[in-house]
């Protein structure tokens, strides 16, 4: 079991952060083709701010749902990766890419512009669920060793 | 010819070991067909692949569009079309085989074992179809990791072996990206045709001839020739029954295949035989690994282990005719490899169907198998005598041309090489035959023990089939090597 964290210093300032992580992870991901960012680092955000709570109140309440079912949101995200690369593939173009996506009455780049999104918000979830689930594994394993 | 084939060959295995999981969640019993589906939809494809390349040369697919060399290129040719029919079909029967096997040892973890296999698939047919040295190196990593997790997924033992594997294959993988990086310097390309047009003039560059070193100790780990075999013996031993003939019979062919591109297409024949001679230090090194191989072999209790050792003889025989510098020393080596394939598919078959009825672990526990099990018998007996090399099997014919080779290429050494390792493999084969055959067992002591569940049979029996298939059909093989494999410059 992780415990709650006992300081009202880092029960607020958690509860302050986790929201403007996650919104800067939105940012980030939202951004990452034009400017820094992207789906890697989006998804280490997204994860630390699933982290950063458990940290602070303890593993009690909804985000406990996560603890076994992180892995399969991870491979949700190279679905979304791969069927997204796939399509244009399947229509006979190539592998990834973006410009014969069929997106019906959008100009070649605009389709470019949302396929990259498309992987990029993957991206973002698979390295979000491998990274949560790490820290469950490694948090576990530290929990049995510590009894 | 651009063509989408190849974006295929990858898309499908890796698709289906996403999809496991996934599907898997809500049912485990979907894992099997989702994965089986996979591999026989791949084995189809790769068919039409090798068929189109050989009738219509190679095919090219550019990833998303962009046009090599800066784009990332695949490509089926005669050679990466043959081993991707051998990988998608061995792999299959493999599978088909493995079945029963997860049940019983991996309780049930149906899950990571059909996933991690087809991600192993997919990444051994993305190091086959692979255009440029940096993506080969992506899939050599992403295949390693599947298999560090396969060896070592049963605990214990295994686990030991699986983590000495991990470290000397990452040290392999170092080495070999090293080495490309060394040749991105010199070069500015990864591409493998571009980079092949700018070789000729580099070749004396220290640059390229320190790369070329670090690629070739680091696919020389990855394919466990001696003396850098030291992870295979233990690695096969106690990985999983399950996952050893998957294992066994391809993961270490692809780093030689990647050897054998790199040697023969992207540096050419005159410059790794006469300009920086790899060829002439491979070919000896090559003849020790056989004989080497083969008498550690002779002295194995474990007949898995035994079998470890003759893969580690096979590999010396492989890098032996690939070095000769003949067009029938190539063509038996690629021969000799397809036949290997299956062999140790087989054997390792063999050897898990054996501990999976009877608990035989040993070469003297062989001796249950004869009354009760005569499929697995049949089966055994068949690919021993083709690892012997008697006719009509395919492993004569792999070392008949072999042999043939090294007479045209008038190296002697090299054939007595050959002949001095058959003998050596008959020695630890025939001593099993006289466990099986010419021991009585203690009839009365010994549990009655019944043949094997269907699917296992019915790979073995496939796999026997095959071999005995491939030697009688070696003309139309080793034809079609001749016709749409051999590199330039023989």
């Amino acid at each position: 079991m992780i415990r709650p964290h006992d300081s009202v210093i880092v029960h607020t300032l958690a509860r302050v952060f986790t929201p403007i992580i996650q919104l800067f992870a939105l940012y980030v991901l939202i951004h990452g083709h034009d400017s820094p960012g992207g789906g890697f680092q989006a998804g280490t955000l997204f994860a630390a701010s699933v982290i950063l709570p458990v940290i602070a109140f303890g593993i009690q309440g909804s985000l406990a749902v996560l603890e076994r079912r992180a892995i399969i949101l991870g491979a949700v995200g190279i679905l979304l990766y791969a069927g997204i690369g796939l399509l244009p593939l399947i229509l006979g173009g190539e592998f990834l890419n973006y410009g014969e996506l069929p997106i019906p009455g959008m100009e070649t780049s605009a389709r470019r512009h949302w396929g990259i999104l498309g992987i990029e918000t993957g991206v973002t979830l698979t390295v979000a669920a491998t990274a949560v689930s790490i820290y469950y594994s490694l948090r576990e394993r530290g929990e049995e060793e510590g009894k | 010819m651009t063509s989408s084939l190849p974006g295929f060959l990858f898309a499908i295995p890796f698709f289906a070991a996403i999809a496991i999981p996934v599907a898997g969640f809500t049912n485990q019993k979907l894992c099997r067909p989702v994965a089986l589906g996979a591999l026989v939809l791949l084995s189809i494809v790769s068919v039409i692949g090798l068929s189109e390349a050989v009738s219509h040369g190679p095919l090219s697919h550019e990833f998303g569009g962009w046009a090599p060399p800066i784009g990332i290129e695949w490509v089926i040719d005669g050679l990466s079309g043959i081993l991707m029919v051998a990988i998608s079909i061995v792999s299959l029967i493999a599978l088909v085989q493995a079945g029963p096997l997860v049940k019983k040892e991996l309780s049930g973890r149906l899950i990571p074992f059909y996933s991690l296999s087809l991600l192993l698939i997919a990444a051994l047919g993305g190091m086959v179809l692979a255009g440029d040295l940096f993506n080969l190196f992506v899939f050599l990593e992403i295949g390693s990791l599947a298999s560090y997790v396969l060896v070592g997924v049963t605990g214990g033992r295994s686990l030991l072996s699986a983590f000495r594997y991990l470290i000397l294959g990452t040290i392999g993988a170092s080495l070999y990206l090293l080495g490309v990086g060394y040749f991105y310097a010199a070069t500015g390309t990864l591409n493998m045709v571009d980079m092949a047009q700018q070789l000729p003039g580099l070749l004396d560059s220290r640059a390229i001839l320190t790369g070329l070193l670090f690629i070739v100790l680091g696919l020389s780990i990855k394919m466990g020739l001696f003396p850098l075999h030291g992870w295979l013996p233990d690695a096969y031993t106690y990985a999983p029954n399950s996952t050893t003939p998957l294992l066994a019979s391809v993961v270490t062919k692809v780093p030689l295949y990647a050897f054998v591109r790199i040697a023969f297409w992207v540096f050419g024949m005159d410059a790794v035989s006469v300009q920086i001679p790899v060829l002439v230090v491979l070919g000896w090194i090559g003849a020790v690994a056989a004989i080497v191989g083969a008498y550690l072999a002779i002295w194995q209790e474990n007949f898995k282990r035994m079998l470890a050792y003759s893969s580690v003889s096979s590999m010396g025989l492989f890098v032996l005719g690939f070095s000769l510098g003949t067009e029938t020393g190539f063509a038996g080596g690629l021969f000799y490899v397809l036949a290997d394939t299956l062999m140790k598919a087989a054997l390792f078959g063999v050897a898990g169907a054996a501990v999976y009825q009877c608990g035989a672990n040993t070469v003297a526990d062989l001796v249950r198998l004869r009354r009760n099990m005569p499929w697995v018998s049949a089966a055994l007996l068949v690919s021993a005598l083709s690892m012997v090399g008697i006719p009509p099997t395919a492993g004569f014919f792999g070392k008949w041309y072999l042999v043939v080779g090294a007479l045209e290429a008038e190296k002697y050494f090299a054939v007595a090489t050959i002949l001095v390792t058959s003998m050596l493999t008959a020695l630890y084969f025939f001593r099993m035959f006289q466990h099986m055959w010419a021991e009585e067992p203690r009839p009365l002591t010994e549990p009655r023990v019944l043949e094997t569940p269907f699917p296992i049979r019915m790979s073995l029996g496939i796999l026997t089939f095959g071999i005995m298939a491939l030697g009688l059909g070696s003309d139309f093989v080793v034809g079609l090597i001749f016709e749409s494999v051999i590199p330039e410059g023989f």
